[in-house]
């Protein structure tokens, strides 16, 4: 590898470890997992499942279409730059849910006690989204991958744009896990 | 966001040493939308989503609700559809929900409630309406607003009740896009 190429990615990878713990604990989590000896390619074509009529939890959120549709739309871009196709007409090989939900989160600032001194202003509260997308194989109705991200909502459902924005962001990293297909 | 919360939690901090009448509202529309095509509205069938509370499911609080947003609207130029077809149906629910708080404002007084000045963690019901506004042709969610204060704000007394009704349908409702008028 380029030398120089080789820095600029060890300056980017210090950078956004540093940011990181800038933001503190509260980082949004990103997971995934994939069922062993799948082959995620073979695989051409999906379709969203019904909506699940699970509670969010938030009772602004409870069949919020702004919310579901901002989702869906953001997946369906990130899987057609994966190679994935929406199926129209013919049955799709893969079946994809989403779940979303919230959860109040509490936060306190145990280290400063450690330290001998007590800032209540360091604890806080918060909401916590969690964004789940699952894809199923429809022949089987088999779960084969799964992937999930959570982080403070805080603030971001009261106003339309933050939380497109935190929906965005959640799903990118979301999809950022899964194999593109070749 | 996450560069954000030091000063959401400053302003947090803010509202609480400024008291405890927080109420904080919120909207969500559909975009792209000419919301001056609409000029008559009419109550949607009672919600199927529950309450979640026996305090809430009495007829104070439906004509407290229903008289507060007829109030709005009629101030947004929209009509009650008295014998064609409405434009838009509304829709109206309220929740109750068990939160925890944390005694943030304590601290900053100078006074602990124990000698190890710990944090404190306290029970709370938070009370959240919802209004929805339904395209009545299309049958799609086209807005939806809420507000939410502690439920004890909504549910201690008749008057107050009335009053946080008003407050929180006046301020979720300003938020509604102006109509043709």
């Amino acid at each position: 590898m380029d030398p120089s190429l080789r820095m600029a990615r060890w300056a980017a990878g210090a950078l956004a470890v540093s940011a990181l713990m800038v933001a503190g604990c509260a980082t949004m989590r990103v997971s995934s997992f994939a069922e062993r000896g799948i082959d995620l390619s073979q695989y051409r074509t999906y379709e969203w499942a019904p909506d699940d009529r699970f509670a969010t939890g938030d009772p602004r959120l409870d069949n919020n279409v702004f919310f579901q549709q901002r989702l869906r739309a953001d997946v369906e871009k990130q899987l057609a730059a994966k190679g994935f196709e929406k199926s129209t007409g013919d049955a799709a090989a893969l079946l994809l849910h989403y779940h979303a939900s919230i959860n109040q989160q509490i936060d306190i600032a145990e280290a400063d006690q450690r330290y001998g001194y007590t800032d209540k202003r360091a604890s806080s509260l918060y909401d916590a989204g969690t964004i789940l997308i699952d894809f199923v194989d429809a022949r089987t109705d088999k779960l084969v991958w799964r992937g999930w991200a959570e982080g403070s909502l805080d603030g971001a459902i009261d106003n339309q744009q933050w939380m497109e924005q935190a929906i965005d962001k959640a799903v990118t990293r979301i999809l950022e896990k899964l194999p593109r297909r070749l | 966001m996450r560069r954000l919360l030091p000063w959401v939690a400053i302003g947090v901090l803010a509202l609480a040493a400024a008291g405890c009448a927080t109420m904080n509202v919120g909207s969500h529309m559909q975009r792209g939308l000419d919301f001056t095509q609409y000029r008559t509205y009419d109550w949607g069938p009672a919600d199927a989503l529950p309450t979640g509370d026996a305090r809430l499911d009495n007829p104070f609080f439906r004509d407290y609700m229903e008289g507060a947003v007829e109030k709005q609207l009629a101030a947004k130029g929209l009509e009650r559809a008295s014998a064609d077809a409405p434009d838009l149906l509304i829709h109206y629910h309220a929740v109750v929900q068990p939160r925890i708080d944390v005694n943030r404002a304590d601290g900053e007084y100078g006074y602990c409630y124990d000698e190890t000045c710990g944090v404190r963690v306290i029970d709370v019901e938070a009370g959240t309406l919802v209004v929805d506004v339904v395209d009545a042709r299309t049958n799609k969610l086209i807005w939806r607003g809420w507000a939410q204060s502690p439920a004890q704000r909504l549910l201690s007394r008749q008057h107050r009740m009335a009053r946080t009704i008003d407050e929180a349908v006046r301020r979720m409702l300003a938020r509604f896009p102006e109509g043709a008028n």
